[in-house]
C-alpha cells in the first residue's frame, strides 16, 4: 500500500517538475506573468508531493513495514527509534529521496519569496532549478526507487550500517550536508537566469548572495559535524584526513566562499560579474562531482559504504550540466558586461581579487590532489595514493595567506588610498600578531609554520574586532551613548557586515584550533592491568575494571578508566568496543574529555577475555574544542547575515532594480 | 560566442570527466602494485621444520608466494584453494611457499595440522621479507615468473581458478 502511494507521490512530483521547468523557462523568455505563475504553482505542488513521499517513507520505517524495499534493506525491529528514523539517509535510495525532497523545498521557498520580484530573473531561475529537480525525482522514480514492493515480505531486516548507529551526530551530519549540497541548485538556477537574462542588477546580486549564504552555512556545519563525527566515532584521533569524500564537500565550499566575497564587488562596483557567475555554476557542478565521488565507488574512502551503481548516471548528468554551463557561459557571459575599472594595488578591491585568486588556487589544488590517483592510473595503469603531505604542503600556505588577507582587506578602504594611512591601520593588527606569538611561545609552541599561523590569526583577529567595535566607538564618542546601546544600534544597522565579521571570528578560531591540534598532537599506547595506573604528561590514568552493556542491537565492552590531571580528579572515561549482532562487526568508540586548552582522547585497542588487561591508546591534542566552537560562531554569523532584512529595505532594493 | 571561455572550459571538463569515467574500471581498494614487473626481492628463510629455503635457488621455475596468518579469516577461506592449486601445479614444476605474517610457529603448526598443508611455510621472524614485498595485510599472494620478476600480486583471498589461468599461461610461455 505504502509502496503504491509513495511511488504515486514521486511520479506526481516528477510530472509537475517537468511542466514547471518548461513553464519557468518559457516565462523567462516571453516575460509571461502567466507562465511564471504556473512554474511557481508547479514548485509548490512538487514540494507537497515530495513531503508526502518522505512522510510515507518515515511511516513505513517506524512501523517496520518490510513490504517496502528500502525498509527491508535498512530497517530492523531491534534498532532504537531514533536510529530507525535516521536510517532514512543511511543508504542510497533513502538519501536520494531526501535529496529530492530538500531540493523541492528549496525551490518552493525560492518561488514563494521571489513572487512578484526580480521579474527578469525569477522565472528562469525557477525553471532551471526545477529541471535539476526533474533529474533527482527521476532517480527516485527509477534506478534508486525506495518504494519497490517486496514480493516476499521479510519479517526483519539487517538495520543500518553500524558506524551510523554509533553516534548521535549521525542524525545531523548528513542532512546538514544535503541542505548545503542541494541548496546550491538554487544559486545555480539563479546564475543560469543571470546569463539568460543577460544582466545582473545590484538587487539581483544581493539576492544571489543571500540564496547562496544559507546553503553555504549548512555546508559549513555539515563539514564541521562530519569532522566532529569522525573525531568522536572513528577513533583515530583526527577530524580531517583529506579523504576524497571530505574533499568533495570542501570543494564547493571553497568556490561558494569565493563567490560570497566576489558578490560584494558585483554589488558595489558592478564588476567581476562573469567571474561570479562562473563561481556559482562551478559550485553546483562541484556538488554534483561530490555526490558522484561519494556514490560511484571510484574513490576509496570512509564513506565507501555509500557506494552504488548509480555512478555512471551521475557522471552523465555532471557532463551534461557542465556542457550546458559552458555553452551558456561562452555565449552569454560577455552580455553581462563588467564595468569595473582597474584598481589600486593596495586597496580593499584588490584584496578581494586576491582572495578570489587564493580560493580558486585552493580549489584547484584540492581537486587535482583528489583526482590525481585516477589520472595516474589512467596513464600508467599503476596505483598511487596522494596522502596528507601533498594537501598539507600546499593547503597550509594558502590557508595562512587567506587568514592574513582577512586581516589586511578590511583594514584597507575601497578605491585608491594613501599608503601611509593604510600602514597606520595595520599597527594594531601587527600588535595582535606579536602578542599571540608571545603567548604561544610561553605555552610552549615551537616551529616556524605553527607560529606563523598563530601570528596571522592574531593579526586577523585584531582587524576583525576593530571592524566590529569601531563604528560603536564612534557613536559612544559623538553621541555619548553607552557601549551596549551603541553596539546594538550599529550591529543592527549593518547586519550583513556584522554577520560577515562574526563568521571571520569563527574562521580564526578554527584556524587556531587546527594549528594547535595539528602541530602539537601527542600519541602513546599503554597496557594496563586492573587497578594499575600510568602517568602520561600531567595525566594519571587508572584502569578500574570493565563493564559489559547489552542492548537490543549491540553488546559493548566498556573499560572504566579513572583520570586525574595534575592531581585534580577529572572523572571516569569509558572507551568502548561495540559488537553489532546483525553485522558481526566490532567497532570501537573512543572516550574524549574536552578541556579548554586540550583534549584527552582514549581508545580501547584491545581487552583480554576476562577484562583484567586492556590496551589503551592515549592521545592528547591542544585546542580541539575551539574547532567546534568556531563552527558554531560561523553558523551564528551566517544567521545574522542571512536574516531577512526589514520590509523597508526590501522596498528600496526593488526600487533600485527597476531603476 | 566567446571561444576563449569555451576552450578553457572544455580543456578542463573533458579530461576530468574522461578520467572519472575510466575510474569505473578500477578498484579503489586495490593496493599499489609497484612491484609488478620488478625482480622479486630475494629471501632466505627457514621452514616451520627448520629447513633453509631461498628464492634464489628456485630461479628458473614459477613460484607462488603466499603471505598468511592463523588469525586471518580470509586466509582460511583461500587455504583450500591454494592447497588444491599446489597439488595440481607442483608436478608441473611450480613451487608454492607460504610465509607467516605476524604470527607464531606454534600457532601455525596447529593450524596446518587442523586444516591440512601441501607446501612449506617459512618463518619471517625478522619481518624483513614482508617489508621487502610491501605486504600491507594478509592474505597477499605474489606470483613470480621463471625469470625471477613479479608477474602478479593478489590482495585478498585468491581462488584456484584465478591461479590456474595465470599459471597455465606462464607455463606455456
Amino acid at each position: 500500500m505504502i509502496s503504491i502511494l509513495g511511488r504515486s507521490m514521486v511520479l506526481i512530483a516528477l510530472a509537475v517538475s517537468v511542466l514547471g521547468a518548461f513553464a519557468g523557462i518559457a516565462g523567462g523568455m516571453k516575460r509571461s506573468e502567466q507562465a511564471w505563475k504556473w512554474s511557481r504553482i508547479a514548485a509548490y505542488v512538487a514540494a507537497f508531493a515530495m513531503t508526502a513521499a518522505i512522510g510515507l517513507m518515515e511511516y513505513a520505517l517506524i512501523t517496520h513495514d518490510f513490504s517496502v524495499s528500502y525498509v527491508a534493506k535498512v530497517g530492523s525491529t531491534t534498532t532504537p527509534l531514533w536510529v530507525t528514523i535516521v536510517s532514512l539517509w543511511s543508504s542510497l535510495e533513502g538519501s536520494i529521496l531526501l535529496w529530492a525532497f530538500v531540493l523541492s523545498g528549496y525551490i518552493a521557498a525560492f518561488a514563494y519569496m521571489t513572487k512578484g520580484k526580480y521579474v527578469e530573473h525569477s522565472s528562469y531561475a525557477i525553471g532551471t532549478s526545477l529541471s535539476i529537480a526533474v533529474f533527482f525525482t527521476f532517480l527516485v522514480a527509477g534506478v534508486a526507487d525506495p518504494f519497490v514492493a517486496m514480493e516476499t515480505v521479510p519479517t526483519d531486516g539487517p538495520g543500518p550500517n553500524p558506524l551510523l548507529q554509533n553516534h548521535i551526530l549521525m542524525v545531523i551530519h548528513p542532512p546538514a550536508l544535503y541542505l548545503g549540497y542541494v541548496g546550491m541548485a538554487v544559486p545555480f538556477g539563479m546564475g543560469v537566469a543571470s546569463l539568460l537574462a543577460g544582466k545582473i542588477g545590484a538587487a539581483w546580486s544581493v539576492a544571489l548572495r543571500r540564496w547562496i549564504l544559507l546553503p553555504w552555512g549548512f555546508l559549513t556545519i555539515g563539514i564541521i559535524l562530519g569532522g566532529w563525527w569522525s573525531y568522536e566515532v572513528l577513533g583515530w584521533g583526527g577530524y580531517w584526513a583529506w579523504d576524497p569524500v571530505e574533499n568533495a564537500s570542501f570543494l564547493p565550499w571553497l568556490t561558494a566562499t569565493a563567490f560570497i566575497h566576489s558578490a560584494l564587488i558585483m554589488e558595489r562596483k558592478d564588476g567581476l560579474k562573469g567571474w561570479g557567475i562562473v563561481l556559482l555554476l562551478v559550485t553546483f557542478l562541484l556538488t554534483l562531482l561530490g555526490t558522484f565521488m561519494t556514490r560511484s565507488g571510484v574513490f576509496n574512502s570512509v564513506h565507501s559504504f555509500t557506494q552504488t551503481p548509480i555512478g555512471p548516471i551521475f557522471l552523465a548528468f555532471l557532463g551534461f550540466c557542465s556542457f550546458v554551463s559552458l555553452v551558456l557561459l561562452s555565449t552569454r557571459m560577455d552580455v553581462l558586461g563588467s564595468k569595473q575599472k582597474p584598481v589600486a594595488i593596495v586597496s580593499r578591491d584588490s584584496m578581494f581579487l586576491l582572495n578570489n585568486l587564493l580560493f580558486a588556487a585552493f580549489t584547484f589544488t584540492v581537486l587535482i590532489g583528489t583526482v590525481y590517483p585516477l589520472i595516474h592510473e589512467a596513464m600508467t595503469e599503476k596505483k598511487l595514493s596522494i596522502g596528507e603531505p601533498y594537501f598539507n604542503e600546499l593547503g597550509i600556505p594558502i590557508s595562512i595567506a587567506i587568514v592574513f588577507l582577512m586581516g589586511v582587506g578590511p583594514a584597507l578602504p575601497w578605491g585608491s588610498i594613501d599608503k601611509k594611512d593604510a600602514f597606520k591601520r595595520l599597527v594594531i593588527p601587527i600588535g595582535g600578531a606579536v602578542a599571540v606569538v608571545i603567548l604561544a611561545l610561553v605555552c610552549g609552541a615551537t616551529g616556524f609554520t605553527p607560529l606563523l599561523s598563530f601570528a596571522v590569526c592574531g593579526f586577523a583577529l585584531m582587524t576583525t574586532l576593530r571592524e566590529l567595535l569601531e563604528p560603536a566607538a564612534v557613536r559612544v564618542k559623538r553621541k555619548s551613548e553607552g557601549w551596549g546601546t551603541a553596539l546594538w544600534t550599529t550591529w543592527q544597522k549593518t547586519r550583513r557586515r556584522t554577520g560577515g565579521y562574526v563568521v571571520h571570528i569563527g574562521v580564526i578560531m578554527i584556524a587556531v584550533a587546527v594549528t594547535g591540534s595539528g602541530a602539537f598532537k601527542d600519541l602513546s599506547e599503554v597496557t594496563l592491568k586492573e587497578g594499575q595506573s600510568v602517568e602520561i604528561q600531567e595525566y594519571r590514568l587508572t584502569y578500574t575494571g570493565k563493564e559489559t552493556v547489552t542492548e537490543s542491537h549491540r553488546a559493548s565492552e566498556i573499560a572504566k578508566v579513572t583520570v586525574s590531571r595534575s592531581g585534580r580528579d577529572i572523572g571516569i572515561l569509558e572507551p568502548k568496543l561495540n559488537n553489532y549482532f546483525r553485522m558481526g562487526t566490532v567497532i570501537g568508540t573512543p572516550a574524549v574529555h574536552n578541556f579548554l586548552d586540550e583534549d584527552l582522547y582514549l581508545n580501547l585497542v584491545n581487552m583480554n577475555e576476562d577484562g583484567s588487561i586492556v590496551g589503551l591508546q592515549v592521545i592528547t591534542q591542544p585546542l580541539v574544542l575551539w574547532l567546534w566552537v568556531g563552527g558554531g560562531v560561523m553558523m551564528l554569523g551566517t544567521l545574522i547575515s542571512a536574516w531577512p532584512a526589514r520590509r523597508r529595505k526590501k522596498v528600496s532594493a526593488e526600487v533600485k532594480e527597476t531603476a | 560566442m566567446n571561444w576563449k571561455v569555451m576552450s578553457v572550459g572544455l580543456l578542463f571538463c573533458v579530461p576530468l570527466i574522461f578520467v572519472l569515467a575510466k575510474g569505473f574500471n578500477y578498484d579503489p581498494r586495490a593496493l599499489p602494485e609497484e612491484l609488478t614487473g620488478d625482480p622479486a626481492p630475494n629471501f632466505a628463510l627457514e621452514t616451520l621444520d627448520g629447513y633453509p629455503v631461498s628464492l634464489e635457488e628456485l630461479k628458473g621455475s614459477v613460484v607462488v608466494v603466499n603471505f598468511w596468518a592463523t588469525w586471518c579469516v580470509p586466509c582460511l577461506q583461500e587455504h583450500k584453494e591454494l592447497i588444491s592449486a599446489a597439488e595440481e601445479f607442483k608436478p608441473k614444476g611450480v613451487a608454492f611457499l607460504g610465509i607467516l605474517y605476524g604470527d607464531t610457529k606454534a600457532k601455525a603448526d596447529g593450524y596446518l595440522k587442523k586444516h591440512g598443508s601441501a607446501y612449506p611455510t617459512l618463518l619471517d621472524d625478522a619481518q624483513r621479507t614482508n617489508i621487502d614485498y610491501g605486504v600491507a595485510g594478509v592474505p597477499e599472494t605474489f606470483v613470480i615468473g621463471r625469470d625471477g620478476t613479479i608477474v602478479k600480486k593478489y590482495t585478498g583471498p585468491v581462488t584456484k581458478m584465478e591461479l590456474e589461468v595465470l599459471l597455465n599461461g606462464l607455463l606455456a610461455k
